[in-house]
């Protein structure tokens, strides 16, 4: 009896009886997108500006969830910076598990410390350890005024990160502290800078920001309309950023004025 | 982007106005809306009027098509254009999905998100066929559709995961997303999806037309029985990290199928591409063949490619090749044991599974309670491949005693044990033998 179950067994090397099921097959190995959000929790950002974006935060994640479908698992990363810089969860989230925990606003704005943060987790063995194909990283940093420490060092050593160099990469300026040189600076273009004068605004731009840039991010190059030639990898670098400069300048401008009230009056 | 809001109402071009209840979804060229219209239900596609190149030109389009009318019953088609709007933009609507389809997508990824409108937390609902025979079903369904389209003189241009809602439980299948279709050779701006485009298009030397669709057709085939990516291997995966540059070399200049017989750098990688890794080993060689054709030779020449009717000949084959073991195993035949060239045995319990040669077939069909033939499969004129013309049935009278019963419309012929042969009308049957020998016509089959 044993000697003939050996047997099928052995005729059977082929046919691996427990794994040859056409139909039990797993998730389609998908691509990993995980979109950092850099976000200024100092003093300054206390009241409106932190109610406005703790809200549209909230609101942003069932947004963001329609956009990775089969082939892109998006995941979510905050890290904030105020006197310190945290991460609001030890690692990057995938959309679907992921929950807002509403932020609080205190202290200096330690951007530096920040990027440095930022460059030491953005690596394959920090945050970016998916075993699959990653995109790379789209990375929005929101700040309302000027970095209180030396970020210049830092940024200088963000930019060797290849992850950086190769991310999206936007910023959004809220008030009229925010310095937008300083911001394109970090992001490498103006096209990529908006600003936020506003809540209404606020809450629009930040959506249209993380939305596109999550589009973008995780759905690949796409076609330009009017090639006709056959493209080099020199036309093709960086057409992810330049796009997303362009969809961002162009929504600005339909962007209708939500709501009046300035985040610089009335305090 | 002009969105519409809940309860706004939309001018239909021929009169009427379409009210918007709710949010279906969002694609790269717009929106699609839930709409009342007449009474009735129906989504709505409406434009973002920026991301269309030229819009004249492609509401020209869609009128077209509405005129036309779809290759067949397998589309969500468009019905009636909006009027447009003072920006411009403008929709059309279509019929929606009925709720016992599910997205390709969803099919793919094994699971769809269901969220709590109260809370906005979301859970997984498995997404599985319910059998392999539904699986084959549904691939045979998405390349006669494409057939249809073809012969119509039309290609779809963005062939992607997105297009279909497929039926788990049968294999219908719904084809959507037929905006962008237009006559082979005009081109209203759209690319296609990444991953699915043909390599030259990526490249950027070709505009999508039928060659494309075939390329795209292929790589939506692939990923519905690999379930990965055909080019998506240890070469791509090197690179980590998948910028623009590495995207145009590994799906445009230099791709290269993950099963490639002659170049073996970008196998699937375990732990990440199980799926194909396991699935390669189970189909039937004809089945492979297809695929290495494809993305081999049908990478740089388009004219190579396979075409919907030869697709179409395998996957009935493979169809008819599947066998539903009285143990609960279910498989194709190429994973059962083969003791005689006319016998299948089941390598889990044993079962012995008699064959049948038709005479315009150079392989045996397996046989068991159950089985069926379809149309096409007996009568080399048809190409009905969804009309059971027989099935093979257990006696009523005489438990244990199987044969053929004609469920077709024509009455066969079949040589009885006594050496006659006896004509079976549609509905009768006749028994199992060793030396049964069938006459469908042109075609006849022996056990």
């Amino acid at each position: 009896m044993s000697n003939m179950k050996e047997n099928t067994k052995g005729s059977s090397d082929l046919l691996d009886i427990d794994d040859d099921d056409p139909l039990s097959a797993t998730s389609v190995s998908k691509k990993s997108l995980v979109i950092f959000f850099l976000i200024d929790t100092s003093g300054s950002m206390k009241g409106k500006k932190m109610g406005e974006l703790n809200t549209v935060m909230e609101e942003l994640i069932p947004e963001i969830r329609r956009v990775g479908e089969a082939d892109t698992e998006v995941k979510i990363a905050v890290l904030t910076f105020g006197t310190q810089v945290r991460w609001m969860y030890s690692e990057p989230i995938p959309i679907e598990d992921f929950e807002w925990a509403r932020l609080r606003a205190d202290g200096v704005t330690s951007m530096g410390e920040a990027f440095k943060e930022l460059n030491s987790r953005m690596s394959r063995n920090g945050f970016l350890n998916s075993p699959s194909l990653s995109f790379a990283p789209v990375i929005f940093l929101m700040t309302d005024g000027y970095p209180s420490d030396d970020y210049k060092e830092a940024l200088a050593e963000l930019k060797n990160n290849s992850w950086y160099k190769f991310g999206l990469k936007a910023a959004l300026g809220i008030g009229s502290e925010a310095n937008d040189d300083m911001l394109a600076e970090f992001t490498g273009s103006k096209d990529t800078v908006v600003h936020a004068y506003s809540g209404g605004q606020l809450a629009q731009m930040i959506k249209i920001i993380a939305v596109t840039s999550a589009q973008i991010g995780s759905k690949s190059m796409t076609l330009s309309d009017d090639t006709n030639h056959e493209l080099s990898e020199e036309e093709v670098r960086s057409a992810k950023q330049k796009l997303l400069g362009q969809q961002i300048q162009d929504s600005m401008t339909n962007l209708g004025d939500a709501d009046t009230m300035s985040f610089d009056t009335g305090w | 982007m002009v969105e519409l809001a809940i309860g706004q109402e939309v001018e239909m071009e021929y009169g009427g106005r379409a009210q918007v209840l709710g949010v279906i979804g969002s694609g790269g060229q717009g929106i699609v809306y839930l709409v009342r219209y007449n009474g009735m239900k129906w989504a709505l596609k409406w434009y973002d009027i920026d991301k269309i190149r030229n819009p004249k030109a492609f509401r020209q389009n869609i009128k077209n098509n509405i005129t036309d009318g779809p290759p067949s019953n397998k589309f969500l088609w468009p019905k009636y254009l909006t009027k447009e709007n003072e920006e411009g933009t403008f929709g059309y609507l279509m019929e929606l999905k009925p709720d016992s389809f599910d997205s390709f997508v969803d099919i793919l990824n094994t699971y769809k998100l269901s969220v709590d409108p109260l809370t906005g937390r979301s859970t997984k609902k498995p997404v599985r066929f319910t059998s392999l025979y539904a699986m084959v079903t549904a691939v045979i369904n998405i390349v006669n559709a494409f057939r249809q389209l073809h012969r119509a003189g039309k290609s779809y241009q963005d062939l992607n995961d997105g297009g279909f809602f497929i039926n788990v439980d049968t294999g219908a299948v719904l084809v959507c997303d037929c905006d962008n279709i237009a006559p082979d050779g005009n081109n209203f701006g759209i690319g296609g999806k990444p991953g699915y485009m043909a390599p030259e298009v990526v490249r950027g030397v070709a505009k999508p037309n039928v060659q494309t669709d075939k390329y795209s057709l292929a790589v939506v085939l692939f990923k519905l029985l690999f379930r990965g990516d055909p080019m998506e291997g240890e070469k791509v995966v090197k690179d980590v990290c998948l910028t623009e540059s590495s995207e145009l070399k590994h799906y445009g200049q230099n791709a290269v199928f993950v099963y490639d017989p002659e170049d073996s750098s970008n196998r699937p990688v375990r732990g990440i591409h199980d799926n194909v890794i396991k699935f390669w080993r189970i189909y039937p060689d004809y089945i492979k063949d297809a695929f290495i054709l494809s993305f081999t030779s049908g990478i740089t020449e388009p004219t190579k490619r396979i075409i919907e009717n030869e697709w179409q000949k395998l996957f009935i084959r493979l169809r008819s090749e599947i066998i539903q073991c009285g143990c609960g195993r279910t498989n194709f035949s190429c994973m059962f044991e083969r003791p005689d060239i006319k016998t299948f045995k089941c390598p889990k319990c044993g079962t012995m599974f008699g064959t049948l040669k038709f005479n315009n077939r150079n392989y045996r069909t397996p046989l068991y309670l159950g089985s069926v033939f379809y149309e096409c499969e007996i009568d080399p004129e048809s190409e009905d491949f969804q009309t059971v013309a027989g099935e093979l049935v257990e006696n009523r009278l005489k438990p244990g005693v199987l044969g053929f019963k004609n469920t077709s419309s024509k009455t066969w012929r079949a040589k009885m044990p006594d050496g006659d042969f006896y004509e079976i009308p549609p509905g009768k049957g006749f028994p199992v033998w060793q030396g049964l020998e069938i006459k469908f016509g042109d075609v006849s089959a022996t056990l």
